[in-house]
C-alpha cells in the first residue's frame, strides 16, 4: 500500500479510492474512442464502430427482431442448465457420501470433465436428431461436470468439527448429512454452479450454431455470413450480457439465501 | 463425600494404528466421577485427556474396558451427555438458537418444545437476547457460551468440556470460569473438564485427575478442598491453592524432566 501525503488530497483529490474507479473508466473510454476513430481508416466490415454497434443494438430491440431468438436461447440455457446443476448436485452428493460410488463413477466423471464436449455434438445429433431436445441435452451435458465435481469436493472436505458436533449430540447419519454436511458444502457447490452457469451459455450458443440454427447462435451465423459486422457485434454484446446476468444472479442468490458464506469467512480473518 | 459414582471408567485402554506404528494412547484408566462433582483432567499435551473425554461421550471408540453411566455400560454416543468443544464449531448457517437446538433435533422433539428448551439454555448463559443472531456476529467468549448452552439444552447427566476456554483471551477466560463455576453449582451439574491450565483446574474443580503421557495414564487424583463459592475470594492467593499448584506442577514436572 502506498501512503499518499494527505496534503495532496485537497486540490487534486486523487485518493486511491477514486483512482481505483478512474483507471478502468478511463481505459474503457480510451478503447472506445480509439475504436471509433479506427472507423476512419479501417474497413468497417472488419471491426465496425461503437456507434454503429450501439445503433444496431437499439434497433434489434426496438424492432423486436431479437426478442424471439433471445427467448429461445434463454429457454435452452435455463432448462438445460438447471437440469445439469440439479443432477450434478444430486450425483455429487451421492459420490461424496458413498466411497464405492465415487470409486466406480469418478473415472467417467473425470473423463467427461476433461473432454472438450463440443466433440460429442455429432453423437448427440445421432441420438436425438437436430431439434430442441438435442440442444437441451448438449447444454445439460456441458453443465453437469463442474458442479458435480465441486459438490463431491465440498462433501469430502466438510469441516470435521461440524460433523463432530452432529455426532456428539447423537444425530443420525442421515441427519448429519442433511443438516450439517450438505449445508457446509454449499460454498463449494455455489463455486461449481458459477463455472457451470458460464458453460451453459457456451453450450447454448454452440448448440444453436452447430446443432440447428435458432436463437442467438442463428443470428450470429446469419449476420456473420452476410458481413453485417455491426449487427453481429450487437448480438455479441447481448450474449455477453447473459454472462453478466448469470454472475449477478448467482451473487444475489448467495447474498439472499447464504449470507453466512461471506460473513463467516470475513469474521474468521 | 461418600456418594455412589454417577460415571465410572473401568480398566479403559485405547490403542490405535497409524501407518507407521501402534500408538498406545491410554493405558488402564480407572476413574469414578460422583454425581454433582466437578472433575478436571489435567496433563501435558499428548497424555490422551481429550481422547478420554471423546471416549466417555462415545465419539471415539475404545479398545478395552468400559464406560458406565448410572450403572449402565455405554455403547456408542451417549444421549445423556453434553459436549463442549474447544473449537466451538457453531454452524454458521444457523442462528444462535437453532445451533442450541441441534442436540434436541436428535432427540426427536417438536419444533416448539425445541425452541422452548433452547431458549431456556440460552437464558442460563445470559444470551437469550442473541437468540436470532448469526453466530459469527458474536465475540469468541459469547460463542463459547452458546457452545455451553448447546450442551446444557439436552439436559445432560454429565457435561463434558474439552479445553473450552483454550482459544479465548485471559479476561474472557476468567469471566467465563466464574460463570461456569456459578452455573454448574446452581444446576448441581456433574462435569468432566479437560484443561492443561493448572490454575483453571484448581479454581473450578472438586477433584483433579492428573495424567502422565506416552502412554496416557492416570497418575493420581487430588482433592481440591477450597471453600465455595470461589469467585468471592482470590483463589490464586489462597495458601491451599498455592500448595496444590506446587504439588501438581511438581508431579507433571517429573515427567517433563524425563522426557527431555
Amino acid at each position: 500500500m502506498s501512503t499518499e501525503p494527505t496534503g495532496n488530497v485537497g486540490r487534486r483529490a486523487l485518493t486511491p479510492a477514486r483512482l481505483e474507479l478512474l483507471l478502468p473508466v478511463t481505459a474503457i473510454a480510451v478503447v472506445l474512442v480509439a475504436w471509433q476513430l479506427s472507423g476512419f481508416f479501417i474497413n468497417p466490415i472488419l471491426i465496425s464502430t461503437p456507434t454503429a454497434v450501439a445503433t444496431d443494438l437499439y434497433n434489434l430491440f426496438a424492432t423486436g427482431t431479437i426478442l424471439g431468438p433471445l427467448g429461445e436461447s434463454l429457454e435452452e440455457m435455463v432448462i438445460g442448465g438447471l437440469a445439469g446443476i440439479v443432477v450434478g448436485i444430486g450425483i455429487g452428493v451421492l459420490m461424496g457420501r458413498y466411497v464405492m460410488m465415487e470409486k466406480v463413477l469418478s473415472p467417467f466423471v473425470n473423463f467427461f470433465n476433461a473432454t472438450p464436449l463440443v466433440v460429442i455434438i455429432p453423437l448427440v445429433i445421432i441420438w436425438v436428431g437436430i431439434g430442441q431436445t438435442a440442444r437441451l441435452l448438449f447444454v445439460f451435458l456441458i453443465t453437469l461436470w463442474p458442479v458435480l465435481l465441486n459438490t463431491v469436493a465440498g462433501i469430502r472436505n466438510v469441516n470435521r468439527g461440524y460433523v463432530d458436533v452432529g455426532a456428539a449430540f447423537g444425530l443420525s447419519e442421515r441427519q448429519v448429512m442433511w443438516r450439517i454436511t450438505i449445508p457446509a458444502a454449499v460454498p463449494y457447490i455455489l463455486a461449481g454452479v458459477r463455472i457451470s452457469a458460464g458453460l451453459a451459455i457456451i453450450g447454448m450458443i454452440v448448440s444453436e450454431m452447430e446443432v440447428s440454427l435458432t436463437g442467438l447462435g442463428y443470428m450470429l451465423i446469419t449476420f456473420g455470413n452476410s458481413f453485417l459486422t455491426s449487427k453481429l457485434l450487437a448480438v455479441v454484446v447481448v450474449a455477453s450480457l447473459f454472462g453478466v446476468g448469470n454472475v449477478l444472479l448467482l451473487q444475489w442468490i448467495q447474498n439472499a439465501f447464504f449470507p453466512w458464506i461471506r460473513a463467516s469467512a470475513a469474521a474468521q480473518e | 463425600m461418600n456418594v455412589k459414582p454417577l460415571l465410572e471408567i473401568r480398566h479403559l485402554s485405547h490403542t490405535y494404528e497409524t501407518k507407521r506404528r501402534r500408538v498406545e494412547a491410554l493405558r488402564d484408566i480407572n476413574l469414578e466421577v460422583r454425581a454433582g462433582e466437578f472433575m478436571s483432567l489435567v496433563g501435558p499435551s499428548g497424555c490422551g485427556k481429550t481422547t478420554l473425554l471423546r471416549i466417555i461421550n462415545g465419539l471415539t471408540p475404545h479398545s478395552e474396558g468400559s464406560v458406565v453411566l448410572d450403572g449402565v455400560e455405554l455403547r456408542g454416543v451417549s444421549r445423556d451427555m453434553g459436549f463442549v468443544f474447544q473449537d466451538i464449531n457453531l454452524l454458521p448457517w444457523r442462528s444462535v438458537v437453532r445451533n442450541v437446538e441441534i442436540g434436541l433435533e436428535a432427540r426427536g422433539l417438536g419444533a416448539r418444545e425445541r425452541r422452548r428448551q433452547a431458549l431456556n439454555a440460552l437464558r442460563l448463559v445470559g444470551l437469550e437476547e442473541e437468540a436470532e443472531a448469526p453466530p459469527y456476529t458474536l465475540s469468541g467468549g459469547m460463542q463459547q457460551r452458546v457452545g455451553v448452552a448447546r450442551a446444557l439444552a439436552v439436559e445432560p447427566k454429565v457435561l463434558l468440556m474439552d479445553e473450552p476456554f483454550g482459544h479465548l483471551d485471559n479476561f474472557t477466560r476468567e469471566s467465563l470460569q466464574i460463570e461456569i463455576s456459578k452455573l454448574c453449582t446452581e444446576l448441581g451439574m456433574t462435569v468432566v473438564f479437560v484443561t492443561h491450565d493448572v490454575d483453571e483446574a484448581i479454581f473450578l474443580s472438586d477433584r483433579i485427575a492428573l495424567f502422565h503421557s506416552s502412554p496416557g495414564r492416570l497418575a493420581r487424583i487430588i482433592d481440591v478442598d477450597l471453600p465455595r463459592p470461589r469467585w468471592q475470594f482470590n483463589v490464586r492467593a489462597h495458601p491451599l491453592a498455592i500448595r496444590l499448584r506446587e504439588l501438581i506442577v511438581s508431579e507433571l514436572d517429573v515427567r517433563r524432566g524425563l522426557a527431555i
